[in-house]
């Protein structure tokens, strides 16, 4: 097929009225979702998962890809109006975004982030719809050793570059490869830690771990110290953004669009680094670079065109090579799980009608998220209102549901309770949870495509250096360790003179 | 300068669960058959090589401890009684296991939202109130006659 029956088929498959009502609905629940301060794009995508079980795989997959898109545009909201980023990719947001909204020009600041974001978000989709494609057909002459060391790649970079410490990081990921070893063996059918209990057979339910990692920790956070959100919410002033501030920024929004796709597309960076990159990009390239920092609209056009830059563009390894770019999509890659779907470059063959109504939705999705994104900056008070006294015990009986719903098992909403207070504990101690749930994930397909490997070669461990695609791999692995324990030491080294 | 950090305290925890994970729990509950001729394809091994994996790390994690400047202790809290409501919080979960197939999930999920809000001390109760009774009915009504899952009824009252 070529790339126009390609396009004919994706369009057949959404164009109706229900995909973009659910693309619609995820928007704006992500939108509102991300403006409420407590929230994030991770729980709402995570709390709205249980409701498309009973959907058509393409309708729940663009629901939550809305869900994503509006919550990262949403994220930016409350970093401008109270100081409090919605997500942690917009904390950049909040450096020119909060000065500009208290010399009264938060309608401006808003204004340019929705415009930057939407602009970043379709350069993004681009990339993907123009990179994925190849990708996937480069990664369809991969057999298992290729996989296996590509996992192993993808899995050294998620634990080396998530939160401050690398080692906690990774031991984030070893308890979440640990944990997915739960279950009957995949090669022998025997028990492995299932404890004797017969619901432990199918291994951990992804959901449960899912809600319990990423929901259940706020929960407990909010009982550990319920303190109402602060923060005065600033109004939004007379001014909006005019077409030639836009055009003034657009040389920044293309810059960090097109730094949030590189970032994006390599597993596990995510936006925050995207869009503290860009900024400070654009800092070193203005001419009027000491108004940096004290409400340049320059700042917030490139922060939210960075932290927006980077959503389409984790979908390319995900679609492409079926590795989460980020914990929102080890989220989605759920979704599909759930559908019966495995991301990946078969996917282009064998489900490429389901690969062009995403790509046609991700391009709906910009649209949506500019008419929505207007609205929901006037209606911001009203969300920013929501007392979280109320919020989080809804959340609590959200997650309970939910759960349930997955496999109708009680047993499920105990392990998403017993996961929400191994989260806390990691939330306390700064130990990250996204290398733990990408682990989690990529832990049985390592493990498959290693035993796989090995029983190709009658258990030589040769067949893992067989040609340049793994040598490739083998050698970013290296690199990335390198640079990894490098920092590492040079952090402790820094530590040991400061304390001396 | 104090003599222990958190990072040495996670290490060692660390090293104790991967030494409890290779002392114990593999071999009792690890299943291997004996048939199993290279040791790369047997179910223990990849068990053993990620508690191994821990096992570094937790070392590193206490090496890397020594010269960490990080108290071992958190900033106090500035509402007192932590501890106490995550008590609570966790008998309010333990409770929720017992009363889901009992009372059912739409009862269990109406005293659990009003539990939490009362104990995250919410300052509006009476929102709180309204909310505990109508956001598990809308989530049952979705649930049960749209997504037609079968939400546990419990023994006593039964909906629609």
């Amino acid at each position: 097929m070529n790339f126009l029956d390609n396009i004919a088929a994706g369009l057949s498959l959404v164009g109706n009225l229900e995909a973009f009502a659910a693309l619609f609905l995820g928007v704006l629940i992500g939108t509102i979702a991300g403006a409420i301060p407590g929230m994030s794009a991770t729980m709402a995508v995570a709390l709205t998962l249980p409701f498309t079980f009973s959907m058509e795989a393409i309708t729940a997959i663009l629901l939550l890809l809305g869900v994503y898109k509006g919550g990262i545009f949403g994220g930016s909201i409350p970093a401008i109006l109270i100081k409090t980023p919605g997500t942690p990719a917009s904390s950049a947001t909040v450096l020119d975004g909060y000065p500009m909204a208290e010399k009264g020009q938060a309608g401006k600041a808003l204004g340019m982030a929705l415009w930057a974001s939407c602009t970043a978000d379709l350069i993004s989709n681009l990339a993907l719809i123009l990179f994925a494609g190849w990708l996937a057909s480069f990664a369809l002459n991969f057999g298992p050793p290729e996989f296996f060391t590509l996992i192993l790649f993808s899995l050294t970079i998620i634990a080396g570059v998530s939160g401050n410490s690398l080692l906690r990081g990774a031991l984030s990921a070893m308890l979440g490869l640990l944990l997915a070893t739960v279950g009957l063996d995949l090669v022998y059918g025997t028990n492995r830690f299932t404890f004797g209990d017969p619901n432990l057979m199918g291994g951990l339910n992804f959901i449960a771990v899912l809600i319990g990692l990423f929901a259940i920790p706020e929960v407990l956070s909010m009982v550990w110290e319920p303190k109402p959100h602060v923060g005065k919410t600033r109004s939004l002033g007379k001014n909006s953004v005019t077409f030639a501030e836009y055009r003034r920024c657009f040389k920044s929004i293309v810059r960090g669009s097109f730094i949030g796709v590189f970032l994006g597309s390599i597993p596990g960076i995510g936006a925050a680094p995207a869009a503290f990159l860009s900024y400070s990009e654009a800092r070193r390239k203005s001419p009027v670079k000491e108004n940096f920092g004290k409400g340049e609209l320059e700042g917030v056009a490139a922060s939210e065109a960075g932290n927006n830059g980077v959503a389409g563009a984790t979908l390319i390894p995900l679609l492409a090579l079926g590795i989460p770019g980020d914990v929102i999509t080890a989220i989605i890659i759920g979704a599909f799980m759930v559908h019966g779907l495995q991301p990946g470059p078969m996917m282009f063959i064998l489900n490429v009608d389901i690969i062009y109504g995403l790509f046609i939705g991700l391009i709906v999705s910009s649209v949506f998220l500019l008419m929505i994104g207007s609205v929901a900056i006037r209606g911001f008070k009203y969300v920013a209102d929501i007392p979280r006294g109320v919020l989080f015990p809804g959340v609590l009986v959200l997650c309970i549901y939910g759960v349930f719903a997955v496999n109708n098992n009680i047993f499920d909403v105990g392990v998403m309770f017993v996961m929400g207070w191994v989260g806390f504990v990691m939330l306390r101690n700064d130990i990250p949870a996204a290398p733990f749930l990408i682990a989690f994930i990529l832990g049985p397909l390592l493990e498959n495509n290693f035993r796989q490997a090995m029983l190709m070669s009658g258990n030589s461990p040769d067949i893992l250096f067989r040609g340049p695609i793994t040598w490739f791999f083998w050698a970013l692995t290296l690199l990335t360790m390198v640079a990894i324990v490098r920092a590492g030491i040079r952090a402790t080294k820094d530590l040991k003179k400061k304390n001396i | 300068m104090q003599s222990i950090h958190r990072q040495t305290v996670i290490g060692l925890a660390a090293l104790l669960v991967s030494a409890i994970i290779i002392l114990i729990v593999i071999p009792t509950w690890v299943s291997s058959p004996s048939n199993v001729r290279n040791i790369v394809l047997s179910p223990v091994f990849w068990p053993y090589i990620l508690s191994g994996m821990t096992v570094l790390i937790g070392l590193g994690l206490v090496v890397t401890g020594f010269y960490s400047s990080e108290n071992l202790t958190h900033e106090p809290n500035d509402i007192p009684g932590g501890y106490r409501r995550l008590a609570l919080m966790g008998a309010i979960m333990v409770i929720t296991m017992f009363a889901l197939p009992r009372l059912g999930m739409v009862w269990t999920s109406m005293l659990i939202f009003v539990a939490t809000a009362a104990l995250i001390r919410s300052s509006h109760p009476k929102t709180a109130l309204i909310c505990a009774v109508l956001v598990p009915l809308a989530l049952y009504a979705f649930f049960a006659h749209v997504a037609s899952v079968a939400i546990p009824q419990g023994d006593y009252v039964r909906l629609p």
